[in-house]
């Protein structure tokens, strides 16, 4: 979701207004007036004749310039407003009403001098809360959270006022993975009184992501006894009662969703999930089914069918769903890697190779497909300094070049480097997978050995605890899955989704 | 709408060969799955040894029991036991020491553990009652060694319900001491795999047991009951998983022939969460003190190493041999300990479920394990559930092979998936003499290509000809007992050590072979394979070279070496002592 600031600017103008003012007042009480007055009842004409006729007098009178730029902008003429607040500037390289003129002009019109313009506001007034907001949005919108979050902290009580801009702020810090601050927030920016569905949405979303299931489904209450409630809520609410154990719940409510929303092909994915993580198949694939017949053309559900039918064995079919996946989506390529996958399912490793291959050849910059063949090679028992061992290793590396996050291709890499006694580079890779997958076994198992084989054994004793506590989590997890079985009722009223 | 990659990667990951995590499936065990790769162009290269079942001939006539036949209701039925080679009359002849079991319904008639006296002609004397050793119940495993140093064998053995120590007398026959060793638990416990060990130095065997499970017929859940309770979508006896792990224990030997409960003191009773199988007694770091490894089914397997102070710290996720190379759990059963590179060091093979390869973990000879399954080519064949195996040489060649039994936990799948059928074959994998290793099928003899339901196996010469011979416990049918007809021979040399200032037995001491420019570690165990306990004389097959310098650790510290001894015989080596006349080695 994107954010609007147009508030900000409206805040900002006003305080330049008031400023410029009181600051010019205090040099020259008879001459501003008129200037100032006129521009309080917005008559910028007006403003603009006084303010010729005092430049002729103090032509290098920064504020002067300044309150001509406020002018100008009132005008609608932010080019020449632009102009006077630089003239002003160069007058006078620090005066603020001027500085804080001309980054808002930049700003509003996406300027690349706006960050320029705010810096320069913070050298002279550090604490300047509505620069630090603006600095935010603006790095906000070039996707550098880290940059911004700084920036949305001292933007203070500017940034508690907009909506948008919280919202910004907690999305930057769900992205850098700071969920309980980003809860804090969206819980502040809820309490608001312009807060609205997107913000209970945001908070749940949060709280299920720092795995508190039970304050999501709160947060969601009021939206889910709405009749109107979106299957984007509803979607939500099903993974949340599913995280929480409650199948049957998340079951029910993500039926509903489907139904309120029988074209959203992710419903159908999501179905599918738990279908998978309940060992529920060919429920799966009936809803699976339900969903091609509202959304054909998807290639996304051929893939999910195709990966339950592995499940049941029924590999013919799962070919023919990723073959038809692939066909209908060639750029994403998913169902290549899939077929690859089913074909090691059916403990036909050497299909598998040759499937992703030929996969391969059309697609080689496929980060799954080349991470799918590096694990194949890998899993044969390929030694190193043979060429196949070359081969798994520059597949690998090339997956994640390709895709940095794809911790199982790290894995495999941290595997080859292992076996080539290149410990530090294996425990390179296991330390970014693990960053990418904090649940990911494999990553902090072959960095314990690494680091046991280059002998710096300080952190692994805090590593074995942590393997042995995810250890024990995940058996819990599966006993929670495990607690439910999905099941079809054959009942002639059973309501099927209507394309 | 595309489905993005995380969304693939969930849904397709979770449950597919590669996955991060495991996946219970719906299932009791661990299924860490690992397809089989392709088979390598055959060697071509002749096998000479050849294993032929004279069971019946021999007079191993009577079945082992164990649990139902064509189903079992509880996972107490489908573990099985072990069996032992043991020369309880100190005659050189190796007796045969069979544990057994009982069902649900009742003890049946011929349910008992089995002592068969060994008649030097190829067959044997059932001679149980009269060494006092029928006893009925759910045995487990067995270890052997001479705890009280009065030079003959004991026996202990692990049962679901007490486990047994029996004293040997002397004159053919035992005496349960459990009681009056201190080894008497008040408590039922599942005693699954043990073993004798001097873990101090003093010159006494102690004893260390794992338990597998804890186990109730009032709670334990039964076939279908739970997601845990099925298998392939059949209902089938619940576990390990979703049961209670049991706890391991040590037991100090006092020198008087009593025990003490150290399990806490020593740093043992703090390793809970593993179901505990298989124990192996050796110096695995080769610093001159015992440590323990325990093989565990479903959960990571332990590696106890010695402190040198009567404590132990438990390392064996750190040291690699825990896990799979992935991080993940498997279902570890048996342990074959041998020195398959020829490296001098001990290094470990441990059989697993069916879909899941066995392990192989070569020692750097620090205790640090390496996964070597898949450069080995061990992992071609992943169809059958293993039990009992070894790292032996079973051709004489000088490179150990392995050889495994297997046999199915669910009688009752077969009937609805006849491609997991209960009876299957033994497995050899000949040693190729690169670190690689070539699957056997009908060259090692129908010995090996008959299919039984099978769990403990142990190694030893029952004809003293020179070459390893295999008995087998079957269960629900008599045991198998291999005779080893090579062809062409080779080379070998036995070794029989008696500690003098060490235990009796030698249990612990490490030897090592140096012939033809090789070097091959073996130990004195008191248990490996699945729950049993090999021939005490250890047998190291010699190629072409006809003599060899044996180098042996004692396990008080002692280190010997005897150079040049002529290939083809047995010594018997007493610490600080040198060679002593064997007894009765010779055939009538």
């Amino acid at each position: 979701m994107g954010v609007k600031c147009d508030d900000v600017r409206i805040t900002s103008l006003s305080v330049v207004i008031v400023f410029c003012a009181f600051a010019f007042a205090q040099m020259n009480p008879s001459g501003i007036e008129p200037v100032a007055s006129a521009l309080r009842a917005g008559k910028f004409d007006e403003a603009l004749q006084h303010l010729q006729a005092e430049l002729e007098q103090h032509p290098k009178s920064p504020q002067l310039w300044a309150l001509r730029g406020i002018a100008l902008s009132g005008k609608g003429n932010k080019k020449e407003a632009l102009a006077s607040f630089r003239h002003a500037l160069t007058i006078s390289p620090d005066y603020l009403p001027a500085l804080e003129g001309a980054a808002q002009i930049e700003y509003d019109s996406g300027g690349t001098g706006a960050a320029l313009f705010l810096g320069r506001i913070l050298k002279v007034h550090p604490a300047d809360p509505t620069s630090h907001a603006m600095l935010a949005v603006l790095d906000y919108r070039r996707g550098d959270c880290a940059a911004a979050v700084p920036h949305f902290e001292q933007g203070g009580a500017v940034v508690d006022s907009q909506p948008d801009a919280m919202q910004a702020y907690g999305d930057c810090l769900m992205k850098l993975k700071e969920t309980k601050k980003a809860i804090a927030i969206f819980t502040r920016a809820l309490a608001q009184p312009t807060a609205d569905m997107q913000a209970r949405y945001r908070l749940a979303s949060a709280q299920l992501a720092a795995q508190s299931p039970k304050d999501a489904i709160a947060t969601l209450q009021p939206l889910l006894q709405q009749d109107t409630a979106g299957s984007d809520v509803l979607a939500l609410a099903a993974s949340a009662y599913e995280a929480d154990g409650n199948t049957p719940e998340a079951v029910r409510v993500l039926r509903q969703a489907i139904l309120s929303d029988p074209h959203n092909v992710n419903l159908y994915v999501d179905f599918a999930n738990i279908s998978l993580d309940h060992q529920s198949f060919q429920v799966g694939v009936d809803m699976i089914n339900a969903g091609l017949v509202a959304e054909p053309k998807a290639a996304a559900l051929y893939v999910a069918r195709g990966v339950l039918y592995v499940q049941l064995a029924e590999y013919d079919k799962a070919e023919a769903d990723f073959e038809e996946a692939d066909a209908l989506n060639p750029k994403q390529s998913v169902g290549s890697a899939a077929e690859g996958l089913a074909a090691v399912q059916q403990n036909d490793p050497e299909r598998a190779l040759s499937t992703v291959r030929a996969k391969l050849a059309k697609k080689p910059n496929d980060a799954f497909l080349l991470y799918l063949q590096a694990q194949i090679l890998s899993q044969r028992g390929v030694d190193p300094g043979t060429a196949e061992f070359q081969q798994a290793m520059a597949s690998a590396k090339k997956a994640v070049t390709l895709r940095p996050t794809l911790a199982p291709a790290r894995d495999v890499l941290a595997k080859l480097y292992l076996q080539a006694g290149e410990n530090e580079a294996a425990a390179e890779q296991s330390r970014k997978a693990f960053n990418s997958d904090p649940k990911d076994q494999t990553a902090i198992y072959h960095l314990i050995q690494a680091l046991r084989k280059s002998g710096r054994t300080e952190g692994i004793p805090d590593l074995l605890k942590q393997l042995a506590n995810l250890r024990i989590e995940g058996t819990k997890e599966e006993a929670e899955r495990n607690r439910y079985k999905l099941v079809e009722e054959k009942s002639p009223a059973m309501e099927k989704p209507q394309p | 709408m595309t489905l993005s990659r995380r969304g693939f990667m969930r849904l397709s990951l979770g449950s597919a060969a590669f996955a991060a995590t495991p996946k219970l499936l719906g299932q009791g065990v661990a299924t860490h799955t690992v397809k089989p790769v392709a088979r390598p162009a055959p060697s071509g290269r002749p096998f000479y040894a050849r294993f032929v079942d004279v069971a019946s001939s021999a007079g191993l006539q009577a079945p082992v029991i164990y649990g139902g036949i064509e189903s079992k209701k509880y996972i107490l039925e489908a573990t099985g036991c072990g069996c032992a080679f043991i020369d309880y009359d100190n005659d050189g002849w190796m007796d045969l020491f069979l544990l057994s079991g009982t069902r649900l319904t009742g003890d049946p008639p011929g349910a008992t553990n089995r002592l068969y006296k060994n008649n030097r002609d190829g067959t044997f004397t059932d001679i149980t009652e009269k060494a006092g050793l029928k006893d009925v119940g759910w045995a487990s495993g067995v270890c052997i060694g001479d705890y009280n140093n009065d030079g003959l064998e004991d026996i202990f053995c692990t049962y679901f319900g007490r486990n047994r120590l029996y004293r040997n007398n002397g004159d053919g026959t035992f005496t349960d001491v459990s009681k009056a060793a201190g080894l008497w638990s008040d408590q039922v416990r599942w005693g699954a795999g043990c073993s004798f060990l001097d873990y101090d130095r003093d010159g006494h065997l102690d004893l260390f047991v794992s338990n597998y499970v804890r186990f109730s017929f009032e709670h334990a859940p039964v076939p279908g009951e739970n997601v845990n309770c099925n298998w392939k979508g059949v209902p089938v006896e619940c576990g390990p998983r979703g049961l209670p792990t049991g706890k391991h224990s040590l037991y100090h030997n006092n020198g008087d022939g009593t025990f003490t409960d150290v399990s806490q003191k020593a740093g043992i009773a703090g390793a809970t969460g593993s179901y505990g199988m298989t124990v192996v007694a050796a110096d695995l770091d080769e610093d001159g003190w015992t440590d323990i490894f325990v093989a565990c089914d479903s959960t990571p397997s332990l590696l106890f190493m010695n402190n040198h102070d009567g404590t132990f710290r438990e390392e064996g996720v750190l040291r690699g041999v825990a896990l799979s190379d992935d991080g993940m759990e498997q279902a570890g059963m048996g342990v074959g300990v041998g020195d398959y590179d020829l490296d001098g060091h001990l290094d470990l093979f441990k059989t697993h479920f069916a879909e899941d390869a066995n392990g192989l973990y070569r020692n750097d000879g620090k205790g640090n394990f390496d996964d070597v399954t898949r450069s080995s080519r061990l992992a071609v064949d992943t169809r059958y559930i293993c039990w009992g195996a070894g790292i032996v040489d079973l051709d004489n060649d000088g490179y150990p092979d392995l050889f495994m039994v297997t046999g199915s936990v669910y009688p009752e799948v077969e009937r609805k998936l006849p491609q997991y059928a209960n009876k299957t074959p033994r497995a050899v994998f000949r040693n190729l003499g690169n670190r690689t290793f070539e699957e056997l099928g009908e060259e090692a003899g129908p010995g090996v290509a008959e299919a039984h339901c099978s769990r403990g196996c142990a190694f030893g010469d029952f004809d003293n000809d020179g070459d390893i011979d295999i008995l087998i416990v079957n269960l629900n049918e008599p045991p198998s007992l291999l005779r080893n007809d090579i062809k062409h021979k080779q080379n070998w040399i036995k070794v029989k050590l008696e500690g003098v200032k060490s235990n009796r037995s030698a249990i612990g001491a490490r030897v090592l072979a140096l012939y033809g420019g090789k070097v091959q570690a073996q130990a004195v165990l008191s248990q490996s394979s699945f729950y049993s306990c090999n021939d005490s004389r250890l047998h190291f097959g010699l190629g072409d070279s006809s003599a060899v310098d044996i180098e042996v650790y004692w396990p008080n510290g002692l280190r010997e070496h005897f150079k040049n001894l002529a290939a083809n015989r047995l010594i018997t080596l007493r610490e600080g002592l040198g060679i002593s006349p064997n007894k009765g080695w010779e055939r009538t």
